[in-house]
């Protein structure tokens, strides 16, 4: 695996966004992608440049009081204007204020937004099975994931380019195989399959209500796979939080590899505020765990680190 | 109305210092050169532009956003004497205009911070405050003593104010805690002291005078106002650890009042805090009565925003033809004050 930086520094980077960037930029596109979920297009080629899978960014409504903060949304995709990175897109669910808020926008609207922030997901095994398990709007983060591990796509400056104290990321070994397991509520709730009908990537789903794909929970497709000797060699995981500990707790059994993308709230992305902290690991004892930001020690960590 | 605190001539009770100290008095700042350098008591900042205590963490995180030296001081996260792991999640959030939150002073404890941040933070370029948090005034006076062997900090800040541990409102509630507290930190260290006091009191001007009788060199107002945000369905408080501390646009006339009631009756410097998201916001704690300010929880959501304010507020001087940020401080007049 040719990866610029070792694994660990890359999950646990030192509380720091250096490469980070905040500007005001414009809505470019907004599509229904599902129920209450839509895809928002916005042009910040500086962004777009830099970002790698599994990074966040956070967007805010600029000159308003209410909403005040920024809320974080996943990377969903790079887009290309000229053969080089122009923008962002980023898939959300409607469920408080800003998302309302934002579901009303359209293309010209300005926005401000920051980053890229957290640290990805780490660069996939090289030539085994690669599982991506997301529940509800979990989904998000994957399909650059996806892209990434199938060689459709590069994200990330080349070292060279790259600020000091960011993580460069080009990957040059793939995984043999990688796989979606996407499990929502229902049907209507299904978001972005088209996008994710790509060359290489196997699709599974399910819902809670049996109208798409499995009738049940996501995370029962990991164990069939598993229990039917289709055991991937890595996990990717994002998600609702029951949904990621089960995640956690099945692949702790059967001793596959596993990294999780939490969904903490978040005040401010960066580091400054503490409160999107999650209880992690720092030796054997049961209390044996410190409070770390979500934002700049994750939002991807190695599931055996994380205290549910 | 009050004379403008360029000097501070008030005497002191503890001017004779038993063994004499190698280092300088005076802390290193940049040099007041502009019409923005201000003096809170014995502390000269090269601009009244601050950062507060718990919205910039310990400014690392800030590299991407800001330029420190344009500051006129940072004020990284409450210290304690040891580690804290704060409170349970979730730990803010948001209100109308507002932020609730109840972070409980998490932090690794004040010798980590000397041997993981106080370095990072010494070459910032612009004043460092530090902010401490003790449970018992020994304990405040300890970290003093402790502080007291590096230089390169410009003042301390006390935090006798966080709503959300027990350690913290006893004292910023109490104005006989409220001075001994100031007087023995004073006394335990060269540096310059800011008390930094809650608004969750009868009458905020008593606690500030307290204050200032025992020594401060400033008095910060304000800290955040106690809350709650309700999950009614729940039947449970939004908040992992129940009531917390708010803060935002949502306080701004709240920490205004604080700042004009104390400016009114009290002879002290006073660093305006609450709510601050624009120039004219910094203009209003101005004439209100600060002679400093405090960026707080827009920090968050506009992370360039206090070095742009200096450059905003050197303008706005300039357009009200002041040759000083004092020729401001306290003009506001009521009906019925000429």
């Amino acid at each position: 695996m040719s990866q610029v930086i070792d694994d660990a520094s890359r999950v646990f980077l030192p509380g720091l966004v250096p490469d980070a960037l905040a500007a005001t930029v414009d809505v470019v596109e907004h599509e229904a992608m599902a129920r209450d979920t839509f895809r928002l297009r916005l042009r910040c080629p500086e962004l777009a440049r830099r970002i790698v899978p599994g990074q966040f960014f956070m967007v805010r409504a600029p000159g308003r009081d209410d909403p005040l903060l920024g809320r974080p949304f996943a990377l969903y995709d790079v887009y290309d204007e000229d053969g080089v990175p122009a923008g962002v897109d980023f898939g959300y669910i409607v469920v408080g204020k800003l998302t309302t808020l934002m579901s009303g926008w359209t293309a010209g609207e300005s926005v401000e937004v920051w980053g890229p922030l957290g640290n990805g997901f780490p660069p996939p095994p090289t030539d085994g099975h690669l599982m991506l398990v997301a529940g509800g709007i979990g989904q998000t983060p994957f399909l650059a994931v996806a892209r990434e591990a199938l060689g459709l796509r590069r994200y990330g400056e080349e070292p060279e380019a790259s600020a000091p104290g960011a993580v460069p990321r080009i990957i040059e070994h793939r995984p043999r195989r990688v796989t979606l397991c996407y499990g929502a509520r229902s049907r209507d709730y299904l978001a972005g399959l088209d996008d994710f009908r790509m060359e290489g990537l196997e699709v599974r789903l399910s819902t809670d209500d049996g109208t798409a794909g499995r009738h049940g929970f996501v995370t029962a497709l990991l164990v069939e796979a598993i229990e039917g000797g289709d055991r991937p060699d890595a996990v990717y995981c994002c998600g609702p939080e029951p949904m990621m500990h089960a995640v956690q707790q099945i692949c702790q059994k059967h001793a596959i590899p596993c990294w999780l993308s939490l969904e903490s709230p978040m005040a401010c992305g960066f580091g400054a505020c503490f409160s999107c902290v999650t209880r992690v690991r720092e030796g054997d004892g049961p209390d044996d765990w410190d409070y770390r930001r979500t934002c700049v020690e994750g939002p991807v960590f190695p599931a055996e680190k994380l205290v549910f | 109305m009050r004379a403008p605190f360029d000097t501070d001539t008030r005497p002191r009770k503890d001017s004779l210092r038993l063994t004499p100290r190698k280092v300088p008095q005076q802390p290193i700042v940049a040099p007041p050169v502009s019409r923005l350098a201000v003096q809170l008591g014995r502390l000269k900042l090269a601009n009244p532009v601050l950062v507060a205590s718990g919205t910039f963490g310990y400014a690392r995180e800030m590299q991407a956003f800001v330029r420190f030296e344009r500051l006129g001081g940072v004020i990284p996260k409450t210290v304690t004497p040891l580690p804290r792991k704060g409170n349970p999640p979730p730990r803010t959030v948001e209100t109308s205009a507002g932020l609730l939150n109840s972070i409980g002073l998490d932090n690794d404890g004040l010798e980590a911070f000397i041997e993981k941040h106080l370095g990072y933070l010494s070459g910032l370029g612009t004043a460092l405050i530090v902010n401490i948090a003790g449970r018992t005034i020994d304990e405040f006076r300890e970290m003093a003593v402790r502080l007291d062997e590096f230089p390169q900090i410009a003042a301390l800040e006390l935090n006798i104010s966080c709503p959300n541990v027990s350690c913290g409102v006893d004292f910023g509630i109490d104005p006989r805690l409220t001075a001994e507290v100031v007087s023995k930190v004073r006394s335990a260290c060269r540096f310059p002291v800011l008390a930094k006091l809650t608004p969750n009191v009868t009458s905020i001007a008593e606690i500030a005078r307290a204050a200032a009788d025992a020594g401060a060199d400033a008095v910060t107002l304000i800290n955040t106002f106690q809350g709650l945000a309700v999950d009614w369905r729940r039947r449970r408080p939004v908040l992992g650890a129940g009531f917390g501390g708010l803060s935002g646009p949502a306080i701004k006339p709240l920490a205004l009042r604080a700042v004009c009631q104390v400016a009114r009756s009290v002879n002290v410097p006073i660093v305006g805090v609450g709510g601050i998201a624009s120039i004219d916001d910094v203009m209003q704690f101005l004439v209100a009565g600060a002679s400093a300010v405090q960026i707080g929880t827009a920090n968050f959501y506009n992370p360039s925003l206090a070095e742009r304010l200096v450059d905003e507020l050197d303008a706005a001087l300039a357009g009200e033809g002041c040759a000083s940020v004092s020729e401001i401080v306290g003009t506001l007049q009521f009906p019925g004050d000429e």
